[in-house]
């Protein structure tokens, strides 16, 4: 209590106090005079004599004053007022210092949540870290050859390395490592998203993402319903009630609350179910890329037993006490001997895939995935920009601290200690960076808004979102201080230099006369400061010269369609509930109404549009089995409406329906590669369509042939993604097709306006012809196209904005740099100008160092660019990494930009009259 | 009668305090004749820095050893005088005692002859 008290109770008297110290000082000198007089000294001498022998007054009041505690916190109010008073006396200097400090760890903060949201964020479920998702690992495999047991894929494949990755299985490993894991874990569950679904509540549709899970999801997840009880093992089996479990959202956007859903009947996929329980709030499943609405038992859909069809995740929780090695070890073990049965020939058993537990803490790592990489790339720019900002700033303060050198001067003759300066200049660089820390929040949490709608590009299942959570904001704060530290302690070691009567001497006799000294040692750390920017700018603009050459490759490449004026959307009549028989009337009929909107032109349907394309069957032309080629299944005036001219023949139209001539259009890829120069029109192959026939002993039906004659030839379309090339491809009407049963159709309408000025009357229209059939995904053409590079979009324009910015910062210090310069070297050039040199020679002087500034920058950064480009190589296309134009191009903007910063005080240079220079020096 | 500066002792961390203390003990004075006194007493041995001793002093006080008021000094001027108080005596007593161990240790180790004697 004293201790505390103690201090507080000085702390408050402490003026009294100095007073104290003053008098009783001025009373010891007295003393000490007295008595050196009475020695035989002279009155000044003695008086002079005691003044000495008392030292450093200041020192000794400092001395006192510590023992007054709490000094550190009135040093520390003294700074902070002395900072801030400095910082008002030059408003424009600090709000430009802060504007680019604020922005650079805006950037970097507002990139770093969206890191913290895809990389620390854990499922929020108990116990996370006991989780595990289990994986596989293979040599990189094809499904054609009969070399490998994944003969059916319906999930993502990664590649890694030199290996694929995995996390789908079959479901009789499932059964099978469910049976064995006891051991090493609590539970071992499965789910899988599968497809959207077609929900309807209370007679309103609506279609969405479910999941369906294993009877133990809930459990083994430890995951409390908010209402009702969860999906258990008694739901999970073949012919149980159809029950379902609702996620908190879509239960009040239904029901009102929690509690009013459960026992309420639910149609999902035309199925009744019934709805036993609602999700917690903050669970939205296990994989952070969807958020389903509803979870439903595995084995209210189809579930294949068959062994070689890879298509359900698996996650399990450890047993506490086990670690990962040995629970792996078991279930692979486990693994190995079950998926050693369902290898039939050697090939297979030498490629078997092996079992791998990963982490489970952060639920599936689909957005992990997905992200990373380019959220690391982004990372090192906006880390770039930080520091150019911080370069920015250590300049700027260097060129002030010259300025101030006479104040540190005059402060450490007095006797202020050299720490207690340093301690005061960095209080001034903190409280900055604090400042600019404090302002970069709201412009980090702008940037977080633009970047989400950039990254969600319209996608209404966006599911990575990220928020200024705590650990942000301690980065905001650590990434504060680090640059302030790091712009602020070189000017002010360099300024407290110990070198006080140079600086007193030279604030006496000018400027223009100074110890060569210091002159050598400060110049070159400013250049070095501003070759540093030029370098990071000229690699930020490599990358972004490189970024928009991809994108505009990318929106050159040759589409073969018309993108303009067509509106795009998808309905799913098989999920509401239209039988095989009548759906393609149903489909047919739509068409023909859709066509009869004032504004449309032509109308037609295909399973999924060109862009997003990539189905195929079965192909045997000329009697031998085909591999490569595509399918598209088309309604009629398929090429009109997206404007895919026909080299000869006629195209598919509505005389083409089931009964008649099967009939296909094909690319001239498509005719070259099967037909060679011979005229393909009449020709013959067959298509793998047809309806399954179930033959006795095989447990999967193969679908029949279907017999195809060629009537049209049409130029090259483009086929799935812009990257990808464009491979053989045949146009087929849909109705013909009965395998892959017809589900999800998109219709495209060629309007003669704004295509989305109609998609409300398309709305209502799809709505009238069959109230339970929402429309989803109503985009344009266009949109759609951007939306598939939607990635090189943001690379491009983030990187742009980005290189803009560091050549604005760095050109801001270059200016300010040859500013000073040219204000230190005023009397200098007035001699010159009086001795006759030209304003040309005297711009030439401060312009050479320019150009070697930037020439340096140049030297260091072109081999940096040419190494770090390779790491961006994967988001690139068409463009080497090396590019020799980008290069090019970065050089010259950037050599632009420094000559244009450094125009002005060239000029303010050649402006100096002699006579006044010299008189002011 | 200065001794030059290299002849001059320096004090053992803490030993000001107790000097201080036993300077006191014969009545109040101010700082000025505690730095002379310790001086001379000292045969010019000790020198006391002004930049420690009001330190010193105002370190004694907070703890509550010596207490301090103004008075007119016998050449009638205001000086600032101190005087021991009572917890200022119990700790002179202390830590004298305990100087006086660490002195007689020292002597016992460093000239064992003399001491036998």
């Amino acid at each position: 209590m004293r201790r505390w008290l103690g201090p507080l109770a000085w702390w408050l008297q402490r003026h009294r106090r100095e007073d104290t110290l003053r008098e009783e000082l001025e009373f010891h000198l007295a003393e000490e005079a007295d008595e050196r007089r009475s020695d035989g000294m002279a009155d000044e001498d003695a008086a002079w004599a005691a003044r000495r022998d008392l030292g450093n007054v200041t020192m000794l009041r400092e001395d006192a004053r510590r023992l007054w505690t709490w000094i550190w916190l009135e040093q520390l109010a003294q700074d902070l007022r002395f900072a801030l008073r400095t910082m008002r006396r030059s408003p424009t200097f600090t709000a430009m210092a802060m504007l680019t400090l604020a922005l650079g760890i805006g950037a970097n903060t507002a990139i770093f949540s969206f890191m913290d949201a895809l990389l620390l964020r854990t499922l929020p479920v108990a116990d996370p870290d006991s989780l595990v998702v289990l994986t596989w690992r293979s040599r990189p495999f094809d499904m054609r050859g009969e070399t490998f047991v994944m003969r059916g894929i319906n999930g993502s494949t990664f590649r890694e390395n030199s290996e694929i990755t995995a996390r789908i299985f079959p479901f009789p490993a499932f059964e099978r490592l469910q049976q064995a894991a006891d051991p090493v874990t609590s539970s071992l569950f499965a789910h899988f998203k599968g497809e959207v679904l077609h929900i309807v509540t209370n007679g309103e549709a609506e279609v969405a993402q479910g999941e369906y899970v294993s009877g133990d999801f809930f459990h083994g997840l430890g995951v409390t319903p908010a209402a009702g009880r969860p999906i258990v093992n008694d739901d999970d089996r073949p012919m149980a009630t159809p029950v379902a479990v609702l996620s908190l959202g879509f239960a009040n956007r239904r029901f009102g609350d929690p509690a009013a859903a459960v026992g309420q009947p639910i149609r999902i996929n035309n199925v009744p179910f019934t709805i036993v329980g609602v999700a917690p709030a903050e669970f939205t499943g296990v994989d952070p890329s969807i958020a389903p609405v509803v979870y439903l038992p595995l084995h209210s859909r189809e579930v294949s037993p068959d062994a070689n069809s890879y298509w359900l995740e698996m996650m399990a929780r450890v047993r506490p006490g086990v670690d990962v090695g040995p629970a792996q070890a078991t279930l692979a073990t486990v693994f190995d001997q079950w998926v050693a049965t369902t290898a039939t020939n050697d090939a297979q058993r030498q490629n078997l895939p092996r079992l791998r537990l990963e982490s489970g803490a952060g639920g599936l790592d689909t957005l992990r995935r997905r992200y990373s990489t380019p959220l690391n790339v982004l990372m090192g720019m906006v880390g770039l920009i930080l520091a150019i900002a911080c370069a920015n700033i250590a300049n700027l303060l260097l060129a002030r601290a010259s300025a101030r050198r006479r104040e540190i001067a005059v402060r450490l003759s007095i006797g202020a200690g050299r720490g207690r300066i340093l301690r005061q200049l960095l209080t001034e660089s903190v409280c900055l960076a604090c400042i600019s820390g404090a302002l970069s929040v709201p412009i980090a949490f702008a940037s977080m808004q633009v970047l989400s709608t950039l990254l969600a590009n319209g996608q209404e299942s966006f599911t990575l979102h990220a928020d200024l959570n705590w650990h942000v904001l301690v980065v905001t704060l650590g990434l504060s201080l680090l640059s302030a530290v790091v712009f602020g302690l070189a000017p002010a070691l360099q300024s407290t230099r110990p070198s006080v009567l140079p600086a007193l001497k030279q604030a006496l006799v000018g400027e223009a006369i100074r110890s060569t000294a210091s002159r050598t040692m400060r110049v070159p750390l400013m250049q070095t400061l501003v070759v540093a920017q030029f370098a990071i700018s000229v690699l930020l603009l490599v990358a972004a010269g490189l970024f928009v050459r991809t994108l505009m490759n990318l929106e050159s490449v040759h589409l073969g369609f018309k993108p303009d004026g067509v509106l795009l959307f998808d309905v799913n009549a098989q999920q509401a509930g239209y039988t095989k028989e009548d759906i393609a009337g149903f489909y047919a009929d739509l068409r023909r109404r859709l066509a009869m909107v004032p504004g449309v032109r032509d109308v037609t349907l295909s399973r999924n549009s060109l862009v997003r394309a990539g189905f195929s069957l079965r192909l045997i032309v000329d009697g031998k089995r085909v591999d490569g080629s595509r399918l598209m299944a088309v309604g009629p005036s398929f090429l009109r409406t997206m404007g895919i001219p026909l080299v000869e023949g006629r195209e598919i139209d509505e005389r083409d329906r089931p009964g008649r001539q099967m009939v296909a259009v094909v690319n001239e890829l498509f005719a070259r590669t099967y037909f060679g120069s011979g005229n393909p029109i009449g020709r013959h192959f067959s298509v793998g369509g047809g309806p399954q026939i179930p033959k006795p002993g095989e447990r999967f039906a193969q679908p029949t042939l279907l017999d195809v004659e060629i009537v049209g030839v049409a130029t090259m379309a483009r086929y799935g993604a812009l990257r990808s090339q464009t491979p053989p491809v045949a146009y087929l009407p849909y109705g013909d097709i009965s395998f892959p049963p017809i589900a999800q159709m998109t219709y495209a309408l060629r309007t003669t306006g704004d295509p989305l000025a109609i998609a409300g009357i398309v709305r209502e229209l799809v709505r009238r012809a069959d109230p339970q059939l929402p429309v989803t995904n109503v985009r344009t053409q266009t949109i759609e196209i951007d939306r598939t590079i939607n990635q090189e979009i943001i690379f491009a324009r983030l990187c742009s904005a980005f290189a803009i910015l560091a050549l604005v910062i760095a050109s801001v210090g270059l200016y300010g740099t040859m500013s000073y310069a040219v204000a230190r070297r005023t009397s200098e050039i007035g001699i010159r100008m009086a001795l006759g040199a030209r304003s040309g020679n005297v711009a030439w002087i401060f312009l050479r160092d320019v150009c070697v500034m930037a020439a340096l920058g140049l030297a260091i950064s072109l081999p940096i660019a040419l190494v770090t480009s390779r790491l961006v190589q994967s988001f690139l296309f068409d463009v080497r990494p090396n590019d020799p134009y980008t290069v090019m191009m970065a050089v010259v903007v950037m050599v632009g930009a420094a000559l244009a910063a450094a125009y002005w005080p060239a000029r303010r240079a050649t402006r100096i009259s002699p006579m006044s220079a010299l008189r002011t020096g | 009668m200065t001794r030059d500066a290299s002849s001059r002792l320096e004090l053992l961390r803490g030993t000001l305090e107790l000097l201080i203390l036993r300077t006191l003990l014969p009545g109040p004075t101010h700082g000025h004749a505690i730095a002379k006194h310790i001086q001379r007493t000292s045969e010019d041995l000790l020198k006391i820095e002004t930049g420690t001793l009001y330190p010193a002093l105002y370190r004694l006080e907070a703890q509550g050893w010596i207490s301090a008021s103004w008075t007119t000094s016998e050449k009638g001027k205001r000086a600032r005088y101190y005087k021991l108080t009572a917890r200022g005596r119990r700790q002179l007593v202390g830590e004298k005692s305990k100087w006086d161990a660490f002195a007689r240790a020292m002597r016992l180790l460093l000239d064992p002859q003399e001491e036998r004697r």
